[in-house]
């Protein structure tokens, strides 16, 4: 099994990036540029941060400290996965 | 007519920058036809001859699972190009090559390779001998830094060249294991001497229908119909039904494997690839034990400082709040007014507003760390010990939310796909502290503990989370079924953070705590006052505030607590800042409030407030989003709780001599 199909199978295990990183012997940047593969084939996909709950929320404008984010991406496995296990 | 120019590439690799070095100004922006996506035009002139260049779409393959990939590449595949130069970052080969290994397939013998940020590279000791990699890939290859200009001259003149065949280029094709060429062989020949076979490389499509690309299977219906399509079709599903894996995910996999390869021929590194501090850095704090106890510390010094900073500034804003009321009471005549003004409103509204310095430092910390991008790292950990307690990763962004308000939080569940998932974060979301319930778990700190008030505040927050992760095990286990699915995070890099944005963040963010205090609390505080002053004043034994409180004392009695803090309590579920303005009305002085409980009780207090029923917004959005009977649900296993915690707490401490 080649390395970015190892490297969906991780994801699916719930490693982290640098889990994965020194489970296949590669530097997390690659496994970050193995990631972007899989995304963009459709395997997984950015999952939405809190904005939208934020900009919806009836409590808005009395809301003390709005909404607490972080920077980074967060992706999860998309359907086309589990069609890939049939 | 002008020759035509492609620039491709993944995102973010300088293709903007060399796009702008080879057009100058001469450039035209607009969409690409029926689309959305940005069509960046302009003209490259070079030996008196006109080039007209095209910036295609940044992508990481071309399997045309986006617009973006599906822009790229059917410009490519149309032959619309009569030169492609295909933008690579030095610093990231591996999934560079990748695509340019997607652009070979396609059959083209017109491409160059813009090697970019060589400066970079050269930095991280990554050395690339662009001859050597020019001989394996078997096309130009041209080392630049674009930003500075450098090797722009030399890729124009390639241009050229490639445009004028004056230069030979035979692209190395990716090969894959026995078994898939012979596929591709066995699916070249159905197409061999077809209509498509004149337009498009049979490799290409036999490849791309084997991964079952849409677009193609759509082609072949069109050109050679239905008949054949079927007849390639079922041979494509017994294959699939031999590996029992997916056919597309094996062939990328195997062209990565490829690329792999023949790195080692042109690239190696100038000195061992020791971990980056960066990498070093994430080992530790995304490590399950390191993490944790890194994220317990910086939680501690994050009150440690809250406490220092904010501390002396709520000291003096409560000065001169309580001074502001002696100095207006003299001045008004009605007694009636005073009270209210004096003793209901500034006394309520400016016990909270005096936190303001404490909210304001709560979120100026988060933004910093969110700024130089701890938040990230904290996240990978708590989301590795949401999911040993039955959380899908997923939970950790409502979760976050929640730390400021749960409000949101309850409506981010949303973005959970499973019910199951969304009913459990839902339910454990209100144990969150939020920053209301900040402002009175510093307030009883501050006050009742001359000392530590850091560590308590941490405790409380300890405690919180600890049992939010237990009653999800709790939930997931007994009350709603279903699987959970995993999730991962991506880093980002470590950044000197921008005072700016951290501080308007944080100003945006507390301005609305101000907000708040202007209304609901000082409604709050107005009804306060008066069910503490009529019938009759408090003390009294008669007025509505303290046969309430009365009622429910003995119950609170069992955690320590007197009919005040049950008034407060009682308060607390419009919002938590009551709590508070609840304790300035009643008190009267800040003074007061000290000497009416100890330490213990200060505690206890804290943590019941913490975890008892959520407040009145959050109750009405977990009603919204799940209905009545969770609502209902959520109010009464947290009354339990609370219960539980606080008798245990205080006759834990009492026992252990406290
Ligand atoms: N050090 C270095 N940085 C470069 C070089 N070329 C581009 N950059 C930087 O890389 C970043 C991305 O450059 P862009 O030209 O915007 O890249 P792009 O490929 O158009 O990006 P997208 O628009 O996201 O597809 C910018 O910050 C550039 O300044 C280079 O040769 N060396």
């Amino acid at each position: 099994m080649g390395k970015l199909e190892k490297v969906l199978e991780l994801i699916e295990a719930g490693k982290s990036i640098e889990e994965i990183s020194r489970e296949i012997g590669v530097p997390p940047s690659e496994v970050e540029g193995m990631i972007k593969i899989l995304e963009s084939m459709g395997y997984i996909q950015v999952i939405e941060t809190g904005d939208s709950a934020c900009e919806a929320c009836p409590l808005k404008s009395i809301c003390p400290g709005s909404c607490i984010k972080f920077k980074g991406k967060l992706y999860q496995l998309s359907f086309k996965v589990s069609r890939a296990h049939r | 007519m002008m020759k035509v120019v492609a620039l491709a590439g993944n995102p973010n690799v300088g293709k903007t920058t060399i796009f702008n070095e080879l057009t100058g100004m001469r450039q035209h922006v607009g969409n690409w036809p029926g689309v959305t996506v940005e069509k960046k035009e302009g003209i490259l002139e070079y030996k008196g001859e006109k080039f007209l260049v095209v910036d295609l779409p940044g992508t990481y393959s071309l399997t045309a699972h986006s617009v973006d990939e599906l822009v790229a590449r059917d410009f490519l595949l149309k032959g619309s190009a009569d030169v492609v130069v295909d933008v690579v970052d030095a610093t990231a080969l591996m999934r560079n090559l990748f695509l340019t290994m997607e652009i070979f397939e396609m059959g083209l013998k017109n491409t160059v390779i813009a090697l970019n940020k060589i400066d970079l590279a050269e930095k991280r000791g990554i050395e690339i001998d662009a001859r050597k990699m020019e001989a394996v890939l078997g096309v130009p290859v041209i080392p630049l830094n674009a930003k500075e200009g450098i090797g722009i001259k030399e890729l124009k003149k390639k241009i050229y060249e490639v445009a004028h065949r004056k230069t030979r280029v035979e692209p190395i094709i990716p090969r894959y294991d026995p078994a898939i060429e012979r596929e591709i062989e066995h699916i070249s020949t159905v197409l061999k001497h077809t209509e498509l076979a004149e337009k498009y490389s049979l490799r290409w499509l036999a490849i791309k229908l084997l991964m079952r690309d849409e677009e193609v299977i759509k082609l072949v219906l069109r050109y050679l119909g239905s008949e054949k399509l079927n007849e390639i079709m079922g041979h494509i599903g017994e294959v699939e039904e031999r590996y029992k894996r997916a056919m597309d995910l094996m062939i990328a996999s195997q062209k990565y494997e490829f690329v792999d390869s023949l790195m080692h021929r042109f690239m190696r590194y100038r000195f061992e690839q020791g971990e980056t501090f960066s990498d070093q850095l994430d080992r530790i704090l995304t490590h399950p034990v390191y993490g944790l106890l890194a994220l317990f510390a910086v939680f501690y010094l994050m009150f440690k400082f809250i406490f220092a900073f904010g501390m002396p500034l709520q000291g003096m804003l409560d000065d001169a709040f309580s001074s502001f009321g002696q100095w207006l009471a003299p001045q008004i005549a009605s007694e009636t007014l005073r009270g209210l003004l004096v003793d209901g409103v500034i006394a309520g509204v400016g016990a909270v507003l005096s936190f303001f310095p404490l909210v304001f430092l709560l979120f100026l910390v988060m933004a910093f760390l969110e700024d130089v991008g701890y938040m990230a790292r904290a996240a990978v950990v708590m989301e590795r010990m949401m999911r040993k307690f039955g959380l899908p990763g997923k939970s950790l962004i409502p979760l976050v939310l929640a730390f400021g308000c749960n409000v949101p939080a309850v409506m981010g569940t949303r973005t959970l796909d499973e019910e199951k998932d969304r009913i459990v974060t839902m339910l454990i979301n209100p144990l969150i502290p939020c920053s209301a319930r900040l402002s009175v778990i510093s307030f009883l700190a501050g006050a009742f503990f001359k000392e530590n008030q850091a560590l308590v505040a941490v405790s409380i927050y300890a405690v919180a989370i600890l049992l939010a992760l237990l009653m999800a095990w709790v939930f997931s286990r007994f009350l709603v079924g279903g699987e959970t699915s995993p999730f991962i995070i991506e880093l980002p890099e470590y950044l000197v953070p921008s005072w700016k944005t951290v501080i308007i963040h944080s100003w945006e963010r507390s301005k609305e705590f101000v907000k708040k205090a202007g209304t609901i609390i000082l409604a709050g505080s107005i009804a306060i006052w008066y069910l503490s002053n009529y019938p009759s004043v408090i003390g009294s034994g008669r007025s509505y505030a303290e046969r309430i409180g009365m009622f429910f004392e003995p119950y609170v009695r069992l955690m320590g607590l007197d009919w005040k803090a049950a008034v407060s309590l009682l308060f607390g579920i419009i919002a938590k800042e009551n709590v508070i303005s609840t304790y300035g009305v009643l008190y009267g002085s800040r003074e007061a409030i000290i000497n009416a409980m100890v330490p213990l009780q200060a505690y206890v207090l804290g943590l019941v407030t913490t975890l008892y029923i959520p407040c009145i917004a959050t109750i009405g959005a977990i009603k919204a989003e799940a209905g009545w009977k969770w609502a209902m649900f959520t109010v009464v296993y947290m009354i339990g709780l609370a219960s539980v915690v606080g008798i245990i707490t205080y006759h834990a401490a009492l026992a252990l001599g406290f």
